[in-house]
């Protein structure tokens, strides 16, 4: 999980290098260049200024959808990647941010307090879950916060059905500011800044002395303890993280989607998020963004494009196969095989590839 | 006679119902069990695998005629796992253990392809059937993971879980459906379950007991003794206890630790294929299948991970939990809550489960 392997002959002259985000100028230009395109996408798509249709509307929703998950997949990086516990409750914490801000904003509360209100109570409810990691670490964690994704879902469902629907889904109103609703182009562009500032918070907590505790805690428990790190504290405080992480990523879905239901936030989504944390890179701070923007284009894309030629040849294929069961079955398999495909062939994933890349070009033509 | 505010017999039924789901559990419990003995992966795959063999045993249930090809494949695959997987006698020629492995296969080919006795073939098609998964599940995705870290593992079995799910989606789809192993024929020709046993006068009511419920958990008993016998005196059973204890030893005594493995993922899967046949047939075979598997993880957790007879204890404790909880808070409280409620308590009194072995570690 090494994040700093680097081409030869580039090495850092100060202190202020070393430490910056975009270390060299080819990591400066490039991401300028990453963010300038993502920005620049809804003017080129047909309800931009220009009229240009080179963009599908609907791509926007996705490029939407990626902002918003790849903030709750670097909450996750922060505790899986960086302080090496497992969690496999992430989604219901999503759903603990996205109800909280949708029943806040019910009751007349402006989105822009509901929102840090709803992320600061996943934290909290983020340390519940976390207290195990006193007694257990491990696979025994990873059963902890399974009790969590039952129990926050069922508490949603039940005991909480007056203010959440229950299990119907529950109708969200538009955030606005100072009068102006927040849809559309102004939704796209608050979504893609909130994610930027979420992806630099994180780059910043892990170049902080928080950020080296929660390595050494990685690497090793035991002798982080004996270096004089309170473990237990620092763990609780990157479940804290991890949980407003998944809060705000939450709330954010609520207003993006308008509506909630229970099903969003199961134990398959919790999964689906770990399983674009190892296809990004378990690790690397890059790692949500190719993750996030990988898996949901194959979903909201790629897979949705291959239906119909699959139902159009399978059932002929394979005899045994009715061709309306393909829309539901055709999602898991595709993406569980990719999955499958990188826990075996580059369980670095997708950032430790990146940067095998820059080496191999810094160095050319003696690649390796 | 009130309990708790709940009529007495009303208690008694959610009991004597919780000690029989709670046999179904230990099966289940006992095949996640045996797993993690054996390779160090907790799978949780597991109830998508329950989920892939029942189904497969309605497959075979059926009463249609079976192509020849799926006969001749799951036969064929007998035949690999004879003819790789099983140490035979000394005394045994070259020529005598073609014999035996061409016996085997045309017996179970002949089984396969008869429609008389539906319930033979069934079983048969299904040991074989759920072993061939097991086996493709342990060397297509675990197997190369092997001197990976945990989370390499939890993450493989979760998303084998996900594909499994797509691949009975595809191939069955997601409705519910009936799987009356236990009933007698009426007499328009459709299969009749069995009446359900009632004790009068417990406790001022009467106790009504699904009949396919006792059966079942007659079977799971059974099947749970047949394999702690099996662990402790048979070649493979000690092997692959010997294996649990330490691979790298006991590759180095001359064990055959990769068909170890492969035998524990085979035997695992013939096991959740058997729980989930058992617990549908007082039920209904539903795609919710695999939610049930994870309310067994608990009664592991509670027996403790590596040990067998908690996994019994742990499967009757949960079954136990969840309908008393139905009883006094309803079924959504019962099945939904109380098995996680249980797993969190163990995690923070007792992590290690209450036959489980501590763990000491050192930098």
């Amino acid at each position: 999980m090494s994040a700093n392997i680097r081409p030869s002959g580039v090495f850092d002259t100060s202190y202020a290098q070393e430490m910056r985000i975009n270390r060299t100028r080819f990591d400066q230009i490039l991401s300028a260049g990453f963010l300038g395109v993502i920005l620049a996408l809804p003017l080129l798509s047909r309800s931009g200024p220009f009229g240009i249709d080179l963009v599908q509307p609907g791509f926007l929703g996705t490029v939407e959808r990626i902002a918003i998950l790849m903030i709750a997949v670097q909450g996750l990086n922060l505790l899986v990647g960086y302080t090496g516990q497992i969690t496999l409750g992430q989604a219901a914490f999503m759903a603990v941010g996205a109800y909280g801000t949708a029943i806040l904003m019910r009751h007349g509360v402006t989105f822009w307090f509901a929102l840090p209100i709803a992320a600061l109570f996943t934290g909290l409810v983020g340390l519940i879950f976390g207290l195990p990691s006193l007694r257990v670490k491990g696979f025994y964690l990873a059963m902890a916060t399974l009790a969590a994704q039952f129990i926050i879902p069922w508490l949603l469902r039940n005991p909480l059905a007056p203010l959440t629907n229950g299990a119907s889904p529950l109708p969200v109103p538009r955030a606005d500011l100072f009068g102006l609703e927040i849809s559309g182009l102004p939704l796209y562009y608050l979504l893609i800044i909130l994610s930027l500032l979420a992806m630099i918070a994180a780059r910043n907590i892990i170049r902080t002395r928080t950020g080296r505790a929660f390595v050494s805690i990685r690497d090793n428990d035991v002798a982080a303890e004996l270096l004089g790190i309170n473990v237990f504290a620092y763990k609780l405080r990157a479940f804290f993280i991890c949980a407003i992480y998944a809060g705000l990523a939450g709330g954010l879905m609520a207003i993006e989607a308008r509506s909630l239901s229970p099903d969003r936030f199961d134990l398959r989504n919790s999964i689906e998020l770990l399983a674009m944390l190892i296809v990004g890179g378990t690790g690397f701070p890059q790692a949500p963004i190719f993750g996030v923007s990988l898996l949901t284009i194959l979903r909201e894309t790629f897979i949705p494009s291959l239906t119909p030629s699959l139902q159009e040849w399978l059932p002929r294929l394979l005899p045994f196969v009715d061709s309306v069961n393909i829309n539901a079955a055709i999602a898991p398999i595709i993406f569980g095989a990719v999955l499958i495909a990188f826990l075996i062939i580059e369980p670095r994933g997708l950032a430790y590839r990146w940067e095998i890349l820059k080496i191999s070009w810094k160095i050319r033509p003696f690649s390796h | 006679m009130e309990i708790f505010g709940q009529p007495g017999f009303a208690v008694v039924q959610g009991l004597v119902a919780g000690v029989l789901t709670g046999g179904i559990y230990a099966l289940i419990a006992l095949g996640i069990v045996i797993i993690n003995k054996a390779s160090g992966v907790f799978n949780f795959a597991h109830g998508y695998m329950m989920l892939l063999g029942a189904l497969i045993f309605w497959t075979f249930f059926q009463n249609q005629e079976l192509t020849p090809v799926v006969a001749f494949a799951l036969s064929g695959a007998l035949l690999t796992i004879l003819s790789t997987g099983i140490r035979y006698p000394a005394a045994w020629t070259r020529s005598g253990r073609v014999a035996f492995i061409a016996a085997a296969w045309a017996t179970v080919g002949f089984i396969l392809l008869q429609t008389d006795n539906l319930f033979l073939r069934a079983l048969v098609g299904t040991a074989l059937g759920a072993a061939l998964v097991g086996l493709l599940i342990e060397r297509l995705t675990i197997r190369p993971l092997i001197g990976q870290p945990l989370f390499a593992t939890v993450m493989m079995t979760l998303v084998v879980g996900e594909v499994l799910l797509g691949v009975t989606q595809l191939t069955w789809g997601s409705v519910d459906r009936s799987l009356p192993i236990f009933a007698t024929v009426n007499a328009l020709g459709l299969p009749q379950a069995y009446p359900p046993i009632r004790i009068r006068d417990v406790l001022g009511g009467t106790v009504v007991i699904k009949t396919e419920l006792l059966i079942a958990f007659g079977i799971a008993v059974a099947a749970f003794v047949g394999f702690v016998l099996f662990f402790r005196y048979t070649r493979l059973g000690l092997s692959m206890r010997a294996t649990a204890e330490n691979a790298d030893l006991a590759q180095a005594v001359g064990l055959r630790v990769r068909a170890v493995l492969a035998t524990a993922w085979a035997i695992a899967s013939v096991l959740a294929a058997l729980a989930a046949t058992l617990y549908s047939s007082s039920t209904a075979l539903s795609i919710t299948m695999p939610g049930l598997a994870l309310r067994v993880f608990p009664a592991v957790l509670l027996g403790g991970i590596e040990s067998i007879s908690g996994a019994f204890v742990g499967g009757i404790v949960i079954g136990v939990a969840e309908k008393l909880g139905t009883v006094y808070f309803g079924s959504d409280v019962g099945e939904q809550l109380i098995p996680f409620v249980v797993l969190m308590i163990v995690l923070i009194v007792r992590p290690s489960g209450l036959f489980g072995e501590e763990r000491i570690e050192r930098v």
